[in-house]
């Protein structure tokens, strides 16, 4: 079994976590552009930042075995910043086309003020001209109003809900975003997002159409092993493989992939690591010692 | 040279392919524009097929016709073939402006851009205004441009100082890279890059690492009493590329600084390469390259012709 980690920021990460990543079967990861802990002062900044999504971080993952793809946009973040932000808007169209570019992201609400509002629509016009998927940051504050205000701007501004992934979903914004017809995805996040025991309970009850889990690790304390440690949990909590493997890999492939830049066979018969090969090798998926012993920690992240 | 590539792309691309981006020359040829230029350059990627390369046999011909010498488009994917095309029609402009572009183009590139760039160098005119911009492309760590640049491409031996030679062939064995494959690797040989070769092995026998037998082709001419106790060395390394490697310097230089005794070890080798049996060519290929992962099609994947 292989993974398709949709949103992860290697430019945090060190190789550890690429030779970890690669052993326990992730096979291909989307990195959204996002915010970098320290605000950027400078266009050039921004421009430096892309430049390394497309160019340095791709190298580097493939020198174990993992295809990179990224998603450009600014943040909602550093919209704030009106006289940087409309620099950024003028770097993106020399971005959008370039090669393994699946989607403008990750974009949406921080604060849900009117500059952050603005920068969402114009990236969203961009994202219906270029025809590409767009990956949605949800607030942490003010969740639910932010996610109904994001999707209704979105709407107004001409998106086809079937472009889109809302990400950093939780019990209370699942079932209304499924509903208006979106891609939705759960960030396994130790203490500020979710839980893998919580993402095994809404995958029972909302069923795997639409649905994708992935790890945003960052920065930040996080897992860049989220998803195959969700699917284990999943696997040994009786989740039918299938599902599984819709939520962890088919499904972000079937959205990103409408990009037309991001395909199975990038890394189905490539040479090099067979990451399904160590993944099976791991016994990962077999429940027991043996998957904490593969991926070094235990399954749970509360 | 550019007809004869288009021609190389027609045969291996799809025709949707290729007709766009026959347009998209004919509209720069009748109006060159900067902006649409850009985005034929990345929009490269959203036509051509994404896998596929240049067949094997089509390459040798527009190599083997010798109009760039040392240049090489064998192993290149489509969408280099498309982008240096688009260059060559890029330079079809004056200099200001294609400088300008092409700069600007760099700016924001992506690795396969970046080496579509790189490796259309040796064709573009104004090389002195390139030099620095292909030197700085040097010190990428990516493989994918690192090759673009050093390995096929006959622009470092025309172009560069000693000192950004030694650097680039120094780097190309850190890198594993097979130097059998950098152009006028013999020309460009000289004492400083034969002494820093030799102080590279002592740092990697110290720390019990190797070296590349291909290394010491450089050293050839320049022969000191300390190179001599190197080849020497490479006699008890236990491989046998390293013995091929010295016999190989011993076959081409007949300096008397070079023990007898190391000729009579070695008098097997030297024959060899005396009936052409061994060369650094058959050296080079022999010698397994470290697998590099580098995010580009894999040889498996090239086009099939019908």
């Amino acid at each position: 079994m292989k993974f398709l980690d949709s949103h992860v920021h290697m430019v945090s990460r060190t190789t550890d976590d690429y030779q970890r990543m690669a052993a326990a079967g992730v096979a291909a990861i989307i990195e959204p552009s996002f915010w970098q802990g320290q605000p950027r002062t400078e266009v050039g900044t921004f421009k430096d930042y892309f430049n390394t999504l497309i160019g340095f971080e791709r190298f580097r993952a493939s020198q174990f075995g993992i295809r990179h793809y990224c998603t450009i946009g600014l943040n909602p973040k550093e919209a704030n910043h009106v006289k940087l932000a409309d620099a950024v808007m003028e770097l993106l169209p020399l971005y959008v086309c370039k090669e393994g570019v699946v989607g403008i992201g990750e974009i949406g609400f921080d604060d849900q003020t009117a500059a952050e509002e603005k920068y969402l629509r114009l990236q969203a016009r961009i994202a219906v001209e270029a025809n590409l998927p767009i990956q949605i940051h949800t607030p942490h504050r003010d969740k639910k109003k932010g996610t109904i205000r994001t999707m209704d701007v979105l709407e107004d501004a001409g998106v086809d809900p079937s472009m889109v992934v809302i990400d950093h979903n939780n019990e209370e914004t699942v079932k209304m975003v499924l509903d208006r017809g979106y891609w939705t995805a759960f960030t396994i996040y130790p203490h500020t997002k979710l839980g893998t025991e919580r993402m095994v309970e809404i995958l029972r009850e909302y069923g795997a159409e639409r649905i994708i889990v992935d790890s945003a690790a960052d920065w930040g304390i996080s897992d860049a092993l989220a998803v195959p440690k969700t699917a284990a949990l999943m696997k040994e909590r009786g989740i039918a493989l299938d599902l599984v493997e819709q939520v962890t890999y088919r499904n972000p492939l079937l959205v990103y992939g409408q990009s037309g830049q991001i395909d199975e066979r990038d890394w189905e018969g490539a040479e090099g690591i067979d990451p399904s090969a160590l993944f099976e090798g791991n016994t990962l998926l077999r429940g027991g010692m043996d998957v904490a012993t593969a991926m070094s920690q235990y399954l749970i992240i509360e | 040279m550019r007809d004869q590539l288009l021609d190389v792309l027609k045969a291996s691309s799809p025709p949707a392919a290729f007709d766009w981006l026959r347009e998209r020359i004919a509209e720069q040829e009748a109006h060159f524009q900067r902006n649409a230029f850009y985005f034929a350059f990345s929009g490269v990627s959203r036509h051509f097929p994404k896998h596929d390369r240049i067949p094997d046999d089509l390459a040798e011909k527009v190599d083997a016709s010798g109009k760039v010498p040392g240049f090489s488009i064998r192993g290149w994917d489509l969408f280099r073939l498309a982008r240096v095309i688009l260059l060559l029609t890029l330079a079809e402009q004056d200099q200001e402006t294609c400088l300008t572009t092409l700069f600007a183009v760099l700016d924001t590139a992506d690795v396969r851009e970046r080496v579509a760039i790189y490796s259309a160098s040796p064709l573009l005119p104004w090389p002195d205004h390139l030099r620095d911009t292909i030197i700085e492309g040097l010190r990428s760590n990516i493989v994918d441009v690192f090759d673009s640049i050093a390995l096929n491409n006959p622009f470092p031996a025309a172009h560069f100082s000693e000192a950004s030679w030694n650097q680039m062939v120094l780097k190309a064995l850190f890198l594993s890279r097979p130097i059998y494959h950098i152009y006028n690797l013999e020309q460009r040989r000289n004492p400083a890059l034969a002494l820093a070769i030799s102080e590279l092995a002592h740092e990697r026998w110290a720390a019990g690492r190797k070296l590349s037998s291909e290394a010491w082709r450089n050293c050839i001419g320049f022969i000191d009493d300390g190179i001599a106790k190197d080849l020497r060395h490479l006699l008890n390394t236990g491989e046998s590329h390293d013995r091929q490697a010295a016999a190989l310097v011993l076959a081409e230089d007949s300096n008397s600084l070079i023990p007898e005794d190391l000729r009579e070890t070695l008098k097997e080798e030297i024959a060899a390469v005396a009936d052409e049996k061994l060369s650094w060519q058959t050296l080079g290929e022999a010698i397994t390259p470290l697998v590099v992962l580098n995010g580009s099609p894999t040889p498996s994947q090239s086009v099939k012709r019908s």
